[in-house]
């Protein structure tokens, strides 16, 4: 097998937090322990609830924060420890898509500036090749060239969510982390956005790291699909197989959550119900951190943390 | 009646997978003119303020007495056309000093201002910026320097370095940057958190450049509401020094110095005092309406769409 463009191993991530500036402290575990590939052109697609940790992987993978334990491999480089001057050549490589393409654009730039800023930072060519190539990329996420001008306030949420992905292609870049980029958008203009990105991953041959909530179209735009409860994964395999038999109970509970388009079909599809209450991040229960929710969980699921077992092409941390 | 298929037109094929915006485009600063030129009060400061600083640029040229030049024969005169405000006790033809004056006043105002801003900007920034035990450090040392009273600093310097433009200056600006600081540190930090500055940060820029062209850029506003506040404040600052008597001395003079001038004989030529606190006013005034005119300019609630 080829090497893989990200690999990430058992990579953590904590969050030290107070209350008050003399109050008491408390880790959270953001990311704890998560190792997972990505290989060229592929898609992995990351669920789980709020909060478990989804966003911050994605970040702590482009090195947004600094891990606290685990590798990270790009090209199969280890990047884990390089400070922000010696990433400079890795970031060409790993950009990132924003959720809110309202909070992600400069307001003070243009569309060009925004565009145009990653290719200044790198110095990789001249203005006037700058502005031919902020055109063209403006057509490759179908806007209009004549568009370089304006500012992003006046464009719409699907818009600017374009002027996004154009800037993180600026570099060519050969993985992009897409956190939640469909998520503050329309249902629509959600279906032209990920079109538009499965289209350039035709092109261009990218791997995307796709972090959403929309069960059905994570399952649309993935190779493979990862779930993360709590800041680890529990089930990564094939989208399919994942979305059809989903064998961790966590990932039952996620699927049978996906709203069926056919009313017929729904009135007999049974929803599990979660039990229990989601557990603070701060202090983790010991063993499997799904547990108190878990309907089948036993003696051995509370006192042990179960680790990520081959089972048929996908890996799923549970003891049943 | 029209068909359904005669509603619609089918785009031309270039324009099939685009979308367009059919308003203009409309720069930041075209935004902010026409909604403060909406402004009446703020365009008539705006005015004023041009044509103050503008006679007081070109004050020699428009009389012909020096501003020390005294006369004993014209001691306490009215108006008249020799003298357009009359003449002091020295004197001294009232216009030209009240001219000077207000380049004086001016003067320290913008100078003391911009100084302010330079500090506070670059010290709020960074504070802002870094964060952590950094920010904590930086901010308790102004937290001190804002704990001491003004006007114990301007005294102490007065006493060192003598009654002079320079002293009144460094006076002002010894807190007057604490304001600045402050607000573009609590500004820096709310807008660090935000997804464009994360952004900026992995398309690899460096962090001179994510503080300067992006945190900062985007403080323009209250910077600038704060600078238009911070000179009046000076000017009426200076004017109360050298209205006490600790501020700018003779025979150079600033509009406080020129009310205190007259003060002394305040019952019998009360026009003496009249003109220079009139100057005041005016400035303080213009340059207010223009600051509630940015204000709500600059405010981005207030944008069009």
């Amino acid at each position: 097998m080829t090497e893989p463009v990200i690999r990430v191993q058992q990579l953590e991530k904590r969050f030290h937090i107070r209350s008050g500036s003399l109050g008491k402290k408390g880790v959270v575990h953001a990311v704890n322990g998560v190792s997972l590939e990505i290989g060229k052109g592929e898609t992995l697609g990351l669920v789980g609830e709020s909060g478990c940790g989804k966003s911050t992987l994605g970040r702590t993978i482009l090195k947004v924060y600094e891990p606290d334990a685990g590798r990270i491999f790009c090209d199969g480089t280890d990047i884990t420890g390089f400070s922000h001057r010696q990433m400079r050549p890795w970031r060409k490589k790993m950009q990132m898509i924003f959720q809110d393409p309202y909070a992600s654009l400069n307001p003070r730039f243009t569309v060009g500036e925004l565009i145009a800023e990653p290719m200044k930072i790198y110095e990789s060519c001249s203005p006037q090749e700058q502005t031919e190539r902020v055109q063209e990329l403006l057509r490759t996420v179908g806007l209009k060239p004549d568009h370089i001008r304006r500012y992003p306030h006046e464009f719409s949420g699907g818009q600017r969510q374009r002027i996004g992905i154009a800037r993180a292609l600026a570099l060519e870049p050969e993985f992009i982390v897409c956190d939640e980029p469909i998520s503050a958008l329309d249902v629509s203009i959600q279906a032209q956005i990920v079109g538009l990105l499965e289209r350039i991953q035709d092109e261009k041959e990218l791997s995307y790291l796709f972090i959403a909530h929309d069960l059905t179209m994570v399952r649309h735009i993935s190779h493979r699909i990862g779930v993360m409860y709590m800041g680890a994964l529990v089930e990564i395999g094939p989208a399919d197989e994942v979305c059809q038999h989903p064998l961790h109970p966590y990932t039952r509970l996620l699927m049978s959550a996906v709203p069926v388009p056919d009313p017929v079909r729904a009135r007999q599809q049974k929803r599990i119900l979660p039990e229990g209450e989601v557990p603070s991040p701060i202090d983790l229960p010991p063993g499997c951190p799904f547990s108190p929710r878990c309907p089948y969980a036993t003696e051995q699921c509370r006192c042990a943390v179960p680790p990520l077992r081959e089972t048929g092409g996908r890996q799923v941390a549970c003891f049943l | 009646m029209l068909k359904p298929e005669e509603y619609f037109a089918p785009l031309p094929p270039e324009d099939r997978d685009t979308e367009f915006i059919a308003v203009e485009t409309r720069s930041f600063g075209r935004n902010v003119w026409d909604s403060f030129s909406k402004n009446r009060l703020a365009l008539l400061g705006l005015v004023c303020l041009a044509l103050i600083v503008l006679t007081a640029l070109i004050g020699p040229l428009l009389t012909p007495y020096p501003y020390d030049g005294m006369d004993a024969l014209a001691r306490n005169q009215g108006s008249s056309a020799a003298h357009l405000f009359g003449t002091d006790q020295m004197g001294r033809d009232i216009f030209t000093r009240v001219l000077y004056g207000t380049r004086v006043s001016l003067m320290v105002g913008f100078a003391s201002t911009a100084l302010n801003l330079v500090i506070g900007v670059l010290y709020g920034g960074i504070a802002g910026y870094v964060g952590g035990r950094t920010d904590m450090i930086m901010m308790r040392i102004v937290d001190v320097i804002y704990a001491v009273p003004a006007m114990i600093y301007m005294i102490l310097l007065m006493l060192i370095f003598g009654s002079n433009v320079y002293s009144v200056m460094l006076g002002i600006c010894i807190n007057g940057w604490v304001n600045m600081a402050r607000i573009v540190r609590s500004q820096v930090m709310s807008l660090k958190e935000q997804e464009f500055a994360v952004a900026a940060f992995v398309i690899g820029a460096d962090r001179r450049r994510i503080l300067f062209r992006h945190l900062l850029l985007n403080c323009l506003g209250p910077v600038i509401v704060t600078v238009t506040l911070m000179i009046p404040q000076a000017i009426f600052t200076e004017a109360f020094l050298s209205f006490i008597g600790i501020g700018i001395s003779a025979p150079m003079a600033s509009l406080g110095t020129l009310a205190q001038d007259a003060k002394m004989l305040m019952n019998v030529y009360p026009m003496q005092m009249v003109w220079p606190v009139l100057m005041i006013c005016i400035v303080i005034f213009s340059l207010n309406f223009i600051a509630e005119g940015l204000e709500t300019a600059l405010d981005p609630r207030g944008r069009r769409p």
